[in-house]
């Protein structure tokens, strides 16, 4: 293993010098790689040609052109780079302190707002977060019912606009959530008869409903002189993609009576949806998967969402979920600072039967679908981005060093905080 | 809602089932073809361990079941330590911080378990097998500590870990300080790093008076005894608990367990420790130890750390996941601790990623769950290994423990099993397909 990691160290080191030497990115191979590339078969000692950014071949008898950087990977395993769906790199650096936070706007209702504004490339969570695997991410806002718009970026970059896959990527609606009542018994009863959940959805489809008509209104007005134009309203025109079905939207729903009102609200509202969440999606899992809805499972170092759930609730989610064929990805969460856990939780799933190949498909094509970059990123193909992650292991194995990362076809500096503290305080004298 | 309370009390039959089966006083358990992780010495493939009463009395290859003994087969399955958390919450009653005083060594979270707190199951399901309760961090001496056996289903006073020594809860930096508090009502002394360590420093002294006192009341009033009525007996001074707690500490009987972050206010407070002759056993959290390794050796003090919990405030972001592996590499004796009861049920997780981040071994991390924390909480003669003499607190696992897909599926306290999953699955089945049948019950009869 140690001499594989010179080799490595030295082929990235000149591979990086390389790349960043030229004006025109050089083109890379990695070879004897076992691949895999989650579409399609898995190939030992295969090659792997760079070009450009993109994946320009794959093959077990492909030769390292002339002028290529050469990356020998004899040893490892090379996977399409990670997704990870959920997640506020760049928006939150210490979370105890406000001025270093930037996800969470005043207010209910920002469906205007974009995430992309506010990333900070440079954030130590964008280095750490990756370690072990991560190449891609959504970054979204939080709070209120309508937290604004989530950016796709790639998590390497001088500046956002070179990270950005998606400016637009998804939008967002916090779905009330039916509280579970504190204490059992008679209280509860009474409680339960009003139904607070279908009050605040009926709040949510009143406020679609106005921007609904407001770009009717706006739409008549352009068409002739009989109708004066509304005043503009950056929210509304935000929503019009998504009620139009352009733009996806991610609903936070944990509840199991909760996800089938929001299947509901859904259809009524011909949204493209995707559940974030769905604590309680193992009691619906059929319904979920005849609504077509993909479900983002949220960090699964959580205990159950009530006790009669079982302890192992959340790994359970997963498993059965999967088994009803929902397409499901796996997130890191709400904390940028273990963004690192993501195949962590899908290692938590396997540990509980999901498959390891639905797991990977989890944290790779899957989210790809999702968000609509299938064409790009998600797998290891011919024509799509190089972004792809070199491992000494199995990539689900808490033990397994990423080795390398490739994100945008360039081998990157795999530096970051945690590295920097240690090298420092390794050197310490011992006395 | 009846389904809801059926559902809740069929749980708690379930949870009350699995904890039902206790061996009678002497009954003997024969654990068969196990990968034994001993801790204390090489693993054992395909060993038996001999459980008498609560005790481990056999480890080793091919041992013969004894008369009456029950024989549990292994199949294979790995076995180690019951897992210990040396810095836990759970099992406590209400608001683990006593907020109308800075200084409360007078509380004590003996007086609040809750034995019925859900968590201590969550952390059988996790392997956990003893945990040390605590008070909360935001005063620079809080109240005491307590260690308890996991025996879910038994009384509070029956979850007490009787031989473990009694502790008193420090705290320093940003929680004592309140730095993230602000808006939550009035400020308060201190509001710095220096007047934290004052606030203790000044009990100190208040305290050494207060024996000072004591000790010279006692003098007199032994004197008064001797002279038979010539000289009259002294009034006793005052009691005050808080001083009482604070002697304790000062006399050594308390254990000290010390939440910090910063390094340099743990040097700090290592050297007052010394000054007092206080018996600091350990930070808690202790995120920035491996910077003071030298000097965590050389004063004999442990961390009780995360595995990878950072960043969440300006103390907590000078960190790495390859600190705990680096502490233990330098001779720091090191503990992997949850403080909260979700992370407590992967703590086994969490030990495999100081391999991955640090280069433990895996012997180093198998220690860090089971005889460093015992260690730590002073019970490493009862518990923390598998070996002749110890208690049976046992957890069996599917795949090796540092397994990134390994589930824990039986857990033992003194040779009781309080967490069996095939059990479990087996009654959760059987409740979910009761559940099934009522529901054409619940159509006929309409609202509830």
């Amino acid at each position: 293993m140690k001499k594989f990691a010179v080799i490595l160290g030295s082929a990235v080191l000149a591979i990086s010098a390389l790349l960043f030497s030229q004006a025109k990115p050089a083109r890379l191979f990695i070879k004897n790689a076992t691949i895999v590339p989650v579409v399609g078969e898995r190939i030992e000692g295969g090659g792997i040609l760079v070009e450009d950014g993109k994946i320009k071949a794959i093959g077990k008898a492909l030769q390292a052109p002339a002028d290529a950087a050469v990356l020998d990977a004899s040893g490892t395993f090379v996977y399409p780079g990670f997704i990870d769906s959920y997640s506020h790199f760049g928006l939150a650096e210490i979370s105890s302190i406000p001025s270093t936070t930037d996800f969470r706007e005043m207010g209910k209702e920002n469906p205007e707002l974009r995430a992309v504004w506010a990333i900070n490339p440079h954030s130590v969570h964008f280095g750490t977060g990756r370690v072990t695997g991560t190449t891609s991410a959504l970054v979204a806002p939080a709070g209120g019912t309508f937290p604004g718009i989530s950016a796709l970026v790639k998590m390497d970059g001088w500046t956002v606009p070179e990270m950005v896959v998606k400016e637009a990527a998804t939008s967002f609606i916090n779905f009330p959530m039916t509280p579970r009542p504190v204490g059992e018994g008679m209280a509860v009863q009474k409680e339960s008869k009003e139904d607070v959940t279908s009050k605040l959805v009926e709040k949510i489809r009143d406020y679609l409903k106005e921007a609904r008509r407001y770009l009717e209104l706006k739409k008549l007005a352009a068409a002739g002189p009989d109708v004066e134009a509304p005043e503009y309203s950056a929210k509304y025109e935000a929503l019009q993609p998504v009620l139009e079905g352009t733009l996806p939207v991610i609903i936070s729903v944990e509840k199991a009576k909760d996800i089938e009102l929001a299947i509901k609200f859904v259809q009524d509202e011909k949204l493209k949806a995707i559940f974030r969440g769905c604590a309680q999606g193992f009691k619906v899992a059929d319904k979920i998967k005849q609504s077509g809805i993909p479900v983002i499972i949220d960090s699964l170092y959580t205990g159950p969402s009530e006790p009669e759930d079982g302890y192992d609730a959340a790994y359970r989610n997963v498993v059965e979920l999967a088994r009803a064929g929902v397409l499901i990805s796996f997130s890191s969460g709400d904390s940028p600072a273990h963004g690192k856990d993501l195949p962590y939780h899908a290692a938590k799933a396997v540990a509980f039967g999901l498959s390891p190949e639905e797991a990977i498909k989890a944290l790779t094509i899957n989210p790809a679908k999702m968000f609509g970059v299938a064409d790009r990123m998600g797998s290891i193909e011919v024509g799509k981005d190089a972004d792809l992650l070199i491992a000494a292991g199995d990539p689900l194995d808490l033990k397994t060093e990423v080795k390398q990362l490739v994100i945008n076809g360039r081998a990157i500096d795999m530096a970051n905080w945690w590295e920097t503290l240690y090298e420092k305080f390794k050197g310490r004298p011992e006395k | 809602m009846k389904p809801r309370i059926a559902a809740i009390g069929i749980c708690a039959a379930l949870l009350l089932s699995l904890s039902g089966w206790l061996p009678a006083a002497e009954t003997a358990i024969l654990l068969k073809n196990g990968q034994i992780i001993t801790v204390s010495g090489e693993t054992i493939t395909g060993g038996d361990i001999l459980v008498q009463g609560t005790k481990i009395v056999k480890v080793g290859k091919g041992l013969p079941a004894p008369a009456g003994a029950e024989v549990i087969d292994l199949g294979g399955r790995w076995i180690m330590p019951g897992i210990i958390d040396s810095h836990s919450h759970i099992a406590v009653e209400g608001e683990v911080n006593e907020m109308g005083a800075l200084l409360t060594p007078e509380v004590d979270c003996r007086d609040v378990i809750n034995p019925q707190d859900i968590n201590i199951f969550y952390a059988l399901t996790g392997g956990v097998t003893s945990v040390h309760t605590m008070h909360g961090s935001a005063n620079p001496i809080g109240g005491r500590g307590i260690s308890l056996k996991l025996r879910w289903g038994k009384s509070a006073e029956e979850l007490i870990f009787v031989e473990a020594p009694l502790t008193s809860k420090w705290a320093l930096g940003e929680n004592p300080k309140r730095s993230n508090m602000t808006g939550a009502g009035p400020a308060r002394y201190p509001r710095t790093r220096m007047g934290v360590e004052e606030s203790i420093r000044d009990e100190f002294e208040k305290a050494k008076d207060y024996m000072r006192t004591w000790a010279e009341y006692e003098k007199k009033a032994k004197a008064a005894r001797e002279s038979k009525g010539k000289n009259p007996p002294p009034l006793p001074p005052k009691k005050d608990f808080r001083l009482e707690g604070i002697a304790d500490i000062l006399s050594g009987r308390l254990w000290v367990r010390c939440h910090a972050y910063q390094s340099e206010e743990m040097l700090s407070i290592m050297r007052l420790c010394r000054e007092y002759g206080v018996k600091l056993v350990c930070f808690e959290h202790g995120l920035e130890g491996y910077r003071i390794t030298n000097e965590l050796v050389q004063y004999g003090v442990g961390v009780s750390t995360f595995a990878d919990f950072w960043g969440y405030k300006w103390e907590a972001y000078n960190t790495m996941p390859q600190a705990a592996a680096l502490c233990a590499k330098r001779g720091v004796l090191v503990a992997i601790s949850s403080d909260d009861s979700e992370r407590m049920r992967h703590l086994f997780n969490d030990a495999a990623k100081t391999v991955r981040f640090g280069g433990a071994t895996e012997d180093e991390a198998l220690r860090m769950l089971t005889i460093n924390p015992a260690k730590i909480m002073g019970v490493d003669r009862w518990v923390g290994t598998i070996e002749p003499g110890k208690d049976a607190d046992l957890a069996v696992f599917n795949r090796h423990p540092l397994d990134p897909f390994t589930v824990c599926e039986m857990t033992m306290v003194d040779g009781a099993v309080y967490f069996d999953r095939a059990k479990y699955l087996e009654e959760r089945k059987k409740t979910e397909e009761e559940e099934k049948k009522k529901e054409p019950e619940k159509k006929d009869g309409g609202e509830v």
